[in-house]
């Protein structure tokens, strides 16, 4: 029994092997950008709009309230990130009811990859929220000592973001394959439709904690401003 | 190994790729779209407050403007009926006066053709009574009568005062002809009197001629040139019928300005 789908190797150029890892990842990117390309072409702003449209607005328009929510401020630049890592997981996790789909996000190295990202994402979104000087001095505090323990609480915060997300996802796949040797009838599927449940939950969790992280790196600049006056 | 880093590098590249892709092709143009229709839909608003407000303007411009129109109809309702009112006055008023003058002006005339009849009346009364008179002379004349016309003549002519006798001279010696005429025919004797009578004034011969004239009423008349000596009840009656008219006229003087008054 393989528990990442890394260790399935597709294809075979020479260094170059690509695994259901990252073919499922290409698949579903595909899937995505063809059909926003395809709802997304003939857009209406006014009159009767398709139910596509609709549906992508809507779903637009629920990521931005979140994110206005949590950053209370503009969701324009944070939109495109932490819209992706939701849908891009969301998604991933929703097609797990197709029978013999892995879901990418079931391998601790996407999980990784995408938690890098948010680590990634944090200084570079604070940095150009708020400037360097700033942005760094925030390790700073309350005191200099707190530096060590400041980048430590980084670093363990993206790693628990990867493993939550593998853990919770891996998991459910591997129940369900275990289920279907002790119970091969129903009780799979109620757990599979737990499965979607926990997978959506955890695009949202995903999304919602790297907003909060990358919030958390540029608010503090309004903090010290607030107690600067 | 759990995570496989050429695997992580992969899905890092991938994941940004999507973002990318992800952002030309759904963010970008629906959140366009949303705020495309988020401005259409708040510039409709204003444009139908605005058309609201405009329209509640010109509401309210018409009511005022029917309000003054009502109140000038109003107006002029009033104006006319006052001016039909005072012209229907008028009128009236103008009416009574024409019916009023038209009154008069018919008592007027019933009043003038009353005189007319009247005066007319009064008029023939007095010819009436003049032509009895000479009636009753005529009916009454005969010799008797005739001696003391004759008579009376003579006397008339021998009492001439130089004044009058003075032109009757003149005429006399211009024409040398002397007419006589009478009513009836006179007997030689009294013609030879008056030739006598004449002579005496004339104090020469006179030739006398004679021609009978039924309209001398009781009279007799002497003519020489024109000029004429004439005693005749004709005389009296006309002087009486001439004082009557005199007096009717008097009367209806004074008669006309009353009926002219009423």
């Amino acid at each position: 029994m393989q528990i990442s789908p890394d260790e399935i190797t597709l294809f075979q150029f020479g260094w170059l092997h690509i695994n259901a890892t990252i073919f499922v990842t290409w698949i579903i990117m595909a899937l995505l950008v063809v059909g926003s390309w395809l709802v997304t072409r003939n857009l209406q702003s006014e009159g009767p709009m398709s139910r596509w449209q609709n549906l992508l607005e809507v779903l637009v328009g629920a990521i931005a309230a979140q994110i206005r929510e949590v950053g209370s401020r503009a969701s324009g630049p944070y939109l495109p990130f932490i819209g992706t890592l939701f849908i891009f997981i969301a998604v991933s996790n929703v097609l797990s009811v197709v029978p013999g789909y892995v879901p990418p996000t079931s391998s601790l190295s996407t999980t990784a990859a995408l938690a890098i990202s948010v680590f990634l994402a944090v200084p570079v979104f604070g940095i150009s929220q708020q400037g360097l000087r700033r942005y760094a001095g925030q390790y700073l505090q309350p005191t200099f000592f707190m530096l060590p323990f400041n980048v430590i609480g980084e670093i363990s915060r993206t790693l628990a973001l990867a493993v939550r997300l593998y853990g919770n996802i891996m998991s459910g796949t591997i129940i369900v394959a275990i289920l279907l040797g002790i119970a091969p009838l129903f009780f799979p599927i109620v757990m599979q439709v737990l499965g979607l449940l926990t997978g959506l939950i955890q695009a949202y969790i995903f999304a919602i904690l790297a907003m909060v992280y990358i919030a958390s790196a540029s608010r503090t600049h309004e903090n010290i401003e607030g107690k600067g006056e | 190994m759990i995570i496989d880093w050429y695997t992580v590098l992969f899905q890092i590249i991938n994941f940004l790729v999507l973002v990318f892709l992800l952002r030309r092709f759904l963010y970008g143009p629906i959140v366009r779209a949303m705020e495309e229709r988020e401005r259409k839909i708040v510039a409709r608003e204003e444009e139908a407050e605005a058309r609201t407000r405009e329209s509640e303007e010109e509401a309210r411009a018409y009511r005022q403007k029917t309000a003054e129109l009502e109140e000038r109809d109003r107006e002029l309702l009033d104006q006319a009926r006052s001016e039909a009112e005072k012209e229907g006055q008028r009128l009236l008023k103008e009416t009574r006066n024409r019916v009023e003058e038209t009154r008069q002006r018919w008592q007027r005339e019933v009043a003038r053709e009353k005189e007319v009849f009247l005066r007319e009346l009064r008029s023939r009364m007095g010819r009436q009574a003049c032509l009895i008179a000479r009636r009753c002379l005529k009916d009454l004349a005969d010799a008797e009568l005739e001696t003391m016309i004759w008579n009376v003549f003579l006397r008339k002519l021998k009492a001439l005062s130089p004044e009058e006798s003075g032109p009757l001279q003149e005429a006399f010696s211009r024409e040398k002809q002397v007419l006589l005429s009478s009513s009836f025919e006179p007997a030689a004797k009294r013609l030879e009197e008056t030739a006598a009578s004449l002579e005496e004034i004339f104090a020469q011969k006179v030739q006398l001629a004679h021609q009978k004239d039924a309209g001398l009423v009781c009279g007799v008349e002497l003519e020489v040139g024109g000029y004429r000596v004439a005693w005749s009840v004709e005389d009296y009656l006309e002087d009486v019928e001439k004082e009557i008219l005199a007096h009717l006229e008097q009367s209806e003087k004074e008669a006309l300005p009353d009926a002219e008054a009423g």
